[in-house]
């Protein structure tokens, strides 16, 4: 468990991986697994112009 | 698979099409060399401790196409390879292998300056579609209605000031159903096809678009490998409309994401995509 770094809600691990990007469930924010163990998050990283498929 | 086989898995981020590859891998028994591509860093010799093969999976056009190259430098085959990504991550390089294949797609001029690029809307004809020759998901597309729709995009979009915006990618808008075709290329075989369907002229998934499984007729199959085959092959997303003329190709995505297809569907796409990067990393 660990806090959100925008709202401060906690903020669970349940089986993700290092790098995942998933929503926050309090705030909405994206954040992005930054490890695992201890869990760790921080904002997930802003779409680039040249992102897509 | 105990032989010292490691895939590589290049990441900007993990969504649920890594973690699906990351879940189908460990399936397989087969090690997983993960390679953030904000982390990694690459010389001119060949470093040590890397990767049978590399799943390309970055979000950013630009790293993975360098990534890319630099692990072709070092004898390390990428899905999709560097010369894939060049071709299929830029749209006007893409029309350009198209048309060479005689691949059906919609009509497209290209325009470097704003002024060429207002005289390429008109040629075209309203409406007309401008879109960023890199980039996806819809992003930054605009639906020119008229002269003076056309005036203040362009004026809009030579704002932006960045190399990529100032190349002018204008293609015709094709009067299609309220859906498009997704089908799913992996290697030789078209796997999946998908209808993405919205009431929004943009038929993005990532736009909010409803998806449905789409039959693989062997017209849509042909044209999807034939249009896969044309930029290089690998594993890529071929994009289809239904025109009036008949089917035609409008993208082909090298990096794809294929969340909504396997939902749609039901089928082990991750899977599939592992098999084939173990082949290609096998070869």
């Amino acid at each position: 468990m660990t806090e959100c770094p925008e709202c401060a809600a906690s903020v669970e691990n349940h089986d993700k991986v290092l790098g995942e990007v998933f929503p926050c469930p309090d705030c909405g924010t994206e954040l992005e697994v930054e490890a695992v163990d201890p869990f760790a998050v921080q904002p997930a990283p802003r779409e680039a112009e040249d992102w897509g498929e | 698979m105990s032989d010292g086989f490691r895939l590589g898995l290049f990441t900007t981020i993990v969504r649920p099409e890594e973690k699906a590859i990351l879940a189908a891998a460990e399936a397989r028994g087969i090690p997983v060399q993960r390679l953030d591509d904000g982390e990694v860093t690459f010389g001119l010799e060949r470093p040590e401790g890397l990767p049978d093969v590399v799943l390309n999976r970055s979000v950013s056009h630009t790293r993975a196409l360098y990534a890319a190259l630099c692990f072709d430098h070092y004898g390390v085959p990428s899905v999709n390879g560097a010369q894939v990504l060049e071709l299929a991550g830029d749209k006007v390089r893409t029309s350009l292998r198209l048309s060479a294949r005689g691949i059906p797609t919609p009509r497209t001029v290209v325009a470097l300056s704003p002024e060429a690029a207002l005289r390429a809307v008109a040629s075209i004809g309203y409406p007309a579609v401008l879109k960023p020759a890199v980039g996806s998901w819809g992003r930054l597309m605009a639906k020119v209605d008229g002269p003076d729709a056309a005036e203040q995009i362009v004026e809009h979009k030579s704002a932006l000031g960045s190399a990529i915006h100032s190349v002018y990618y204008v293609q015709e808008f094709v009067p299609k159903p309220d859906r498009d075709l997704r089908v799913l290329v992996v290697g030789d075989e078209a796997v999946g096809a998908m209808y993405r369907r919205s009431t929004a002229w943009r038929t993005n998934a990532a736009r909010g678009a409803t998806v449905e499984p789409a039959p693989l007729g062997p017209e849509l199959r042909e044209l999807a490998l034939r249009a896969a085959e044309a930029v290089g092959g690998g594993v890529l997303a071929v994009d289809l409309m239904e025109a009036p003329r008949g089917l035609v190709v409008h993208e082909v995505n090298p990096t794809p994401e294929f969340k909504a297809l396997g939902s749609a569907t039901g089928l082990d796409l991750a899977g599939a995509i592992v098999d084939y990067a173990v082949g290609v990393g096998r070869r």
